[in-house]
């Protein structure tokens, strides 16, 4: 199964990190979509599936861990359809960053 | 990650090289000088670009008389090889931007 697996540990103490991926507006505007919530395990683990042009349908798990430096946020997401072609999802890509820069 | 999908993820981890491949992918060949008029760079970031792409095997390059040509490499990208490396791209990007969100 296609899938990515992308990690970061940040600076601030896991309930920081769990507003932003539970708290529907903070989720909304990080991400730049709106995404229903699936599987939520509070404090630590949520999923969601969502489905945007040019890379199809997908799953996103996210499991935030306390550690020593402050949390590590760990994404795994799994592709569920097969991805459009290639210049499509590019172009989607495109718009994504266009968006990020706004 | 496979060795194949290691250097593609990296080099199309960039914004800008995105552009570059977006552009290629839309309009078959193209120099440095061409993509520098369409692209907001100069033709030295873009040249820079170029080579790290075709370091990954993302575009290849031929000479034509002074010029040098650049076009998509065909079938680098497999499906798979290309949906991990746009998806991962952008978790790159949004778990940068939460890592700024929190600290």
């Amino acid at each position: 199964m296609t899938k990515v697996e992308r990690e970061i540990t940040v600076a601030a103490p896991p309930e920081d990190v769990w507003r932003v991926l539970a708290d529907d507006a903070l989720r909304r505007d990080w991400l730049q979509a709106e995404v229903e919530p699936e599987e939520v395990e509070e404090g630590r683990r949520l999923e969601f599936s969502w489905d945007r042009d040019g890379v199809g349908e997908s799953r996103v798990e996210f499991t935030v861990d306390a550690v020593a430096e402050g949390s590590r946020v760990r994404v795994v997401e799994t592709a569920l359809a097969p991805a459009g072609d290639w210049g499509t999802r590019l172009s989607a890509l495109g718009s994504a960053s266009a968006l990020a820069l706004a | 990650m496979n060795d194949t999908v290691g250097p593609v993820f990296a080099a199309l981890a960039d914004g800008t090289r995105r552009q570059v491949v977006q552009t290629l992918a839309t309009g078959h060949r193209a120099t440095a000088t061409s993509l520098a008029a369409e692209l907001p760079m100069s033709r030295q970031a873009v040249a820079k670009h170029l080579t790290a792409l075709r370091r990954a095997e993302l575009v290849r390059s031929s000479r034509r008389g002074r010029e040098t040509v650049y076009e998509l490499e065909p079938g680098a990208l497999t499906e798979a090889a290309s949906w991990i490396a746009a998806v991962g791209g952008e978790w790159d990007e949004r778990l940068e931007r939460l890592g700024r969100l929190v600290d």
